[in-house]
């Protein structure tokens, strides 16, 4: 048996341990909200924070995931809602089925550099969108900068 | 049929629908549906006509006054969901915020009048559905402010409907809101030709209203296809042969950690108890494939070798054809004789297909993410052998669609899982599988011999088009017929050639193909637009200019070109080392024009700086999403003309994963710019005609940096060598 924390949530769950998260959030605590591209670390469309940090939860057995703090999409208007409003103003979203892991690495750079440069975005956005909202997504990380940089 | 269904029908009205559905927050909620077609008028006595057997949509008004708008289109990411209701919220004279837009199943009462088909695709659904949507709209307008008047017993011509969903009494400021009258108008008989609201007074169309589908997909609320759950269900992830062509020699025994093992012709089904699970089980199991001979051909050197021969075949099927285009040629001052390719493309959606089937003995059910709902009911179907009204189809978003949703091969292995084990079952394709049995872009070899006058005016164009077809490979047409996808792009140009002949020769190739954004747009465009490039050089003349006098007689794309021109700085200063290249093209009637700046000096070293875009698309329902669809195409479009290719090795497929398949990332985005003309009737696309000109823009832009000319895609791979022209060819002496 397995304890997960998820979005604050404290889950018990019946899986080997070498099963990646991806497939624990979405089969087995219903959370599909993080999304399956690759399954090999190249997309980010996984991506999910744990203990604050960018992880593609596609490559990570949910054993190495006990005890710590897992934060999905569905978890992230608790702790960044001004990015996903952001993300809304700026209309980012096509088909949507990459933003989940776009939102949540944006997460991850906001938390470690509160004023991005295009390059810092350049350099730690690395998710693929096949519809193509690069340009809407930069311009809703810096909105979303300033706004958590000078919270009105 | 209810009673009031009944009269309606009697009353002349091919289609008439209550609805009465639980309410999120009051209870039941009575609804009412309208026939949404365009031509009620002729529906009242005329016989039935094609678009009068249908009635494309319908509006739910909720008795708290909120208004549900059924899309008959697919939601694949351009924004449908938004568009359509907010073309029927213009007349309806309701507020945007009111308004919740529902994709619809599928049901000859959401046919898109415009192609007589549920399907989402050829950038046909606001261009098929607008009129359709306006006069439901108004009509539905109509009966609220007439039942309003019958209710306080006035002449309706004292009745406003003021735009926030309710009507007001002019004499004495009553007001009544249409969740108060909406069953009551409802049983009124629709007027037949309701005013629609002029130009002048639009409220919502031509605004950027914000999508009601962003918020869920911020959130991780959103349900994809992929995401489905149902009760009982288990998991089910497909294994194709590794070899395109081969089948399942024997059933594979149930391995350990999985509940089944189906076979499926070309692929076997691992079933277990959750989605890692049956990946795991799928990726250890060994299957006794059998192979045919055939599958050595589906080789991509094979096919470009057939390819060379068949660029100089004898026989060809003509497309378009105006004048003597060998006597032109011959009499030209100066001529070339230029051969492109392109290579096969993946969808490479970023959800990988999928689809939930459950099916018992009185009925099945369908959730999926396709662009054909009705060809999915069709399928399902046929292969349970229940009636297509027992099947229903439950229509989810789509993670990217891009053509790739239209087929049906995974539906239908989920049918046939769905059966095998006698429960519900979701099937989801691992990434590796999806590359790998696509149904791809077709390759292409392209010929084009053209020549000038000495005034440096097109006076022959022949242009020549090598593909497999996409029509012919679904025996839509016969093996000598033009596939008109194949030559979309290259026939009707706006461009004035003296003389023009345009051919097509199919390619037997047995790779499967298909519908890829833009389809034959994709292939076409760069060699004709490559091709005119290249004549401007040979004239001296400045591409644009060039472009200019071959559209002097088309003021509508004169005016695209002079405007992509100027967004794009066209003739200004440039840093050094970078260069700016242009391309036009006209597809599912709109224009577009794309000047481009790059730098680099080899092909590897390409750098994509800024894209300015104008595209003429005749009317705008959100420009928002107009933007978004071009910088969408753009992005798409520069993953091809830069990276995509899909090689096969005598039946094997690779690429397999992302590692291998370079996709545009926000290291690779360029400064897109768009700019929207709204040149007038009738409405063009936005969803696909913004690919076509990026690749060839791009081309150009490097040439006229480097002089040297790339005319294979993608631009970074091995450029190929021309054919050599048999010796009795036109051409087989060279010119100067």
């Amino acid at each position: 048996m397995i304890t997960l924390t998820v979005n604050g949530v404290v889950h018990q769950v019946d899986v080997d341990p070498s099963t990646p998260l991806l497939w624990v959030l979405r089969d087995h605590l219903g959370m599909t909200g993080t999304k399956y591209g690759c399954g090999i670390e190249v997309c980010g469309a996984c991506t999910v924070l744990v203990d604050n940090e960018y992880e593609r939860s596609c490559d990570m057995d949910v054993g190495e995931a006990q005890g710590r703090q897992i934060t999905t999409i569905e978890g992230l208007s608790a702790i960044m809602a001004p990015l996903q409003q952001a993300w809304i103003a700026n209309q980012v979203p096509q088909c949507g089925y990459c933003q989940s892991g776009m939102l949540m690495a944006a997460a991850a750079l906001l938390r470690q550099n509160a004023n991005p440069t295009d390059a810092d975005i350049d350099e730690s956005m690395n998710n693929i969108c096949a519809c193509g909202t690069y340009q809407r997504i930069r311009a809703a990380i810096h909105a979303a900068a300033a706004a958590l940089r000078n919270p009105s | 049929m209810t009673r009031p269904e009944r009269e309606l029908v009697a009353n002349g009205l091919s289609r008439r629908r209550f609805l009465v559905s639980s309410a999120a927050a009051g209870g039941m909620m009575l609804g009412f549906s309208f026939p949404l077609v365009g031509r009620l008028a002729r529906a009242a006595g005329a016989p039935p006509q094609p678009a009068d057997a249908v009635v494309n949509s319908w509006i739910l008004i909720g008795s708290d006054n909120t208004i549900t708008i059924y899309v008959g289109s697919q939601e694949m990411g351009q924004g449908i969901i938004s568009a359509l209701p907010q073309i029927v919220a213009e007349d309806l004279m309701v507020e945007w915020s009111q308004v919740t837009g529902m994709i619809a199943p599928p049901d000859p009462a959401f046919v898109n009048p415009g192609t007589g088909a549920q399907l989402t695709g050829g950038s046909m659904s606001v261009r098929g559905y607008y009129d359709a949507l306006r006069t439901a709209g108004a009509a539905a307008r109509d009966m609220l402010i007439a039942e309003a008047a019958s209710v306080w017993g006035v002449d309706p011509s004292v009745c406003n409907a003021v735009g926030n969903g309710t009507v007001v009494n002019t004499q004495n400021n009553a007001v009544l809101t249409y969740g108060q009258l909406a069953a009551g108008a409802a049983l009124r008989t629709p007027p037949t030709n309701p005013a629609l609201t002029p130009d002048s007074a639009l409220r919502l169309i031509g605004t950027r209203v914000p999508r009601p589908d962003i918020p869920s997909k911020c959130d991780g609320s959103a349900i994809f296809g992929i995401d489905v759950t149902v009760p009982g269900m288990v998991y089910a992830v497909i294994k194709h042969c590794p070899t395109l062509g081969g089948t399942v020699a024997s059933t594979p025994s149930t391995p350990p950690g999985a509940i089944a093992v189906v076979a499926l012709d070309n692929a076997v089904a691992v079933v277990a108890s959750d989605t890692y699970q049956a990946m795991q089980a799928a990726a250890e199991l060994n299957v006794d494939w059998s192979i045919p001979a055939s599958s050595a051909d589906l080789d991509s050197a094979v096919i470009a070798a057939q390819a060379r021969e068949l660029i100089f075949a004898p026989t060809t099927a003509i497309a378009e054809t105006d004048g003597d285009v060998a006597a032109a040629l011959a009499g030209a001052a100066r001529q070339v004789d230029l051969f492109y390719d392109v290579p096969y493309l993946a969808h490479a959606t970023l959800e990988s297909m999928n689809c939930t089937a459950s099916v018992t003995a009185s009925g099945c059910e369908i959730w999926a993410p396709t662009q054909a709902p009705g060809l999915v009911q069709l399928t399902a179907s046929a292969l349970t052998g229940l009636a297509p009204d027992q099947i229903t189809v439950h229509c989810t978003f789509m993670g990217g669609g891009l053509g790739r949703k239209f087929e049906l091969d995974y539906v239908s292995q989920a049918v046939r899982v769905a059966m095998a084990v006698g429960q519900p079952v979701k099937l989801t394709w691992p990434r590796e599988e999806d590359f790998a049995n696509d149904q791809y872009r077709p390759m292409a070899l392209v010929r084009v011999r053209a020549g000038l006058d000495a005034t440096g005016n097109v006076v022959a164009w022949w242009y020549r088009n090598v593909s497999p077809s996409i029509l012919f490979q679904r025996g839509w047409i016969g093996p000598n017929d033009v596939d008109s996808q194949a030559v979309d792009g290259a026939i009707e140009r706006a461009y004035a050639f003296g003389t023009r002949q345009v051919e097509y020769t199919r390619h037997t190739a047995g790779v499967p193909v298909g519908f890829w954004r833009s389809v034959g747009n994709s292939i076409n465009a760069f060699m004709v637009e490559s091709a005119i490039d290249e004549l401007a050089l040979l004239a001296g003349t400045d591409p644009v200019d060039f472009r200019r006098r071959l559209l002097a007689n088309d003021a509508r794309s004169l005016a695209v070109l002079n405007a992509a021109a100027t967004l794009g700085g066209w003739g200004t200063s440039l840093p050094s080392g970078h260069a700016r290249g242009i391309a036009f093209h006209a597809a599912f009637g709109s224009i577009v024009a794309q000047v481009v700046e790059i730098s680099g000096t080899t092909p590897l070293q390409i750098k994509v700086h800024r894209v300015a875009c104008v595209i003429d698309c005749g009317r705008v329902i959100n420009p928002d999403t107009v933007e978004a669809q071009l910088q969408g195409a753009i992005v798409q479009g520069m993953t091809a003309a830069l990276w995509g290719t899909m090689a096969f090795t005598a039946g094997s497929v690779s690429p397999r994963n992302f590692n291998h398949y370079k996709m545009m990332r926000m290291r690779d985005m360029p400064v897109v710019t768009v700019q929207v003309i709204e040149g007038g009737p009738p409405i063009g696309g936005v969803g696909e005609p913004g690919v076509p000109p990026i690749a060839p823009a791009i081309a150009n832009a490097y040439a006229a940096l480097t002089g040297t000319r790339l005319r294979t895609l993608p631009l970074t791979g091995p450029q190929s060598a021309p054919p050599t022209p048999p010796s009795d060819d036109i051409f087989a002496d060279g010119f100067d």
